[in-house]
């Protein structure tokens, strides 16, 4: 049985993966202003996804400026998939 | 300062979940955030319209090529292709630079028609087209085609419209790699067409 997953349990964390759920890929700058967060605190979260392996990064080029596109990797969506239904089956127990 | 301090403690927090009003507010912040980003996507201006015109070409080209069976009509065929494969190239490319993010389930129903109503209606499309190609009722082959291409823009029109509904469950398709692969086969399909034609 899946448990929460302490690495996107933080609301923030939780955010920004299901916003990438939403996609194949995005653009680093698109996700941090929908998230309304600033470059650090994005970037810091990045960093600890893409440690875990649920994110995957990679360099892109857009209008002549270097970017850099963000997105989930299928263990990242799995652990999105197993942490939403464990909040599911938390809300079940209790009512 | 605390303020700030206070922001980031809660960003990162990992506290074990105390209530259920706890999770009932965090399954909302996951069901919202995927659609307030899908929210903020928008489409190239006239894509569908422009998508419909481009498969009425390659229904109507590819119809009159297969009836033609000659040098001359192979080649329409592959100028229809190449152009709506243009059209569609050109859309997602407009679509990952407006809105910079790239949804591989848009690639799917742009360049695939990967939906039931677009494959259907471009198949009976297609098939009505060819046949009426060969008995020369080019009115007929005109209609399919128009008709053709409007399910398949109708198609791309009713996913994007899933799509804003349920980004997650829609987001998904066929990666860039795998159109590369599906793109080098069907050169290799034709070129076995002209060997052996």
């Amino acid at each position: 049985m899946a448990e929460l997953d302490p690495l996107i349990h933080a609301p923030a964390r939780l955010q920004l993966v299901t916003s990438l759920s939403a996609v194949s890929e995005a653009e680093f700058s698109t996700v941090r202003d929908a998230l309304d967060v600033s470059d650090s605190v994005m970037s810091k979260h990045v960093s600890a996804l893409t440690d875990a392996g649920y994110l995957h990064i990679r360099k892109g080029s857009r209008a002549g400026r270097r970017t850099t596109w963000i997105g989930l990797t299928p263990a990242g969506r799995k652990a999105l998939r197993d942490h939403v239904a464990a909040l599911r089956r938390l809300i079940d127990v209790v009512d | 300062m605390w303020k700030v301090a206070r922001i980031l403690s809660d960003m990162e927090s990992t506290a074990p979940l105390q209530d259920p009003d706890e999770a009932r507010s965090l399954l909302s912040v996951a069901d919202e955030a995927p659609r307030r980003l899908a929210a903020g996507l928008r489409l190239p201006t006239g894509l569908h319209p422009v998508l419909g015109i481009a498969v009425a070409l390659q229904i109507a080209t590819a119809a009159y090529g297969i009836a033609q069976q000659t040098a001359a009509g192979l080649a329409v065929l592959l100028a229809g292709l190449a152009v709506f494969l243009l059209v569609a190239a050109v859309g997602l490319h407009r679509f990952r630079r407006i809105n910079g993010v790239r949804v591989d389930g848009l690639a799917s129903h742009v360049l695939l028609g990967s939906g039931a109503t677009a494959s259907v209606t471009y198949l009976a499309a297609l098939a009505a087209a060819t046949w009426a190609a060969f008995e020369s009722v080019w009115w007929v082959v005109a209609v399919a085609a128009v008709v053709g291409g409007a399910g398949y823009a109708f198609g791309a029109h009713q996913w994007w419209r899933a799509y804003r509904h349920d980004p997650a469950a829609h987001a998904s398709g066929v990666s860039p790699r795998m159109l590369a692969s599906l793109a080098v086969l069907a050169c290799l399909g034709l070129a076995v067409l002209l060997v052996v034609g």
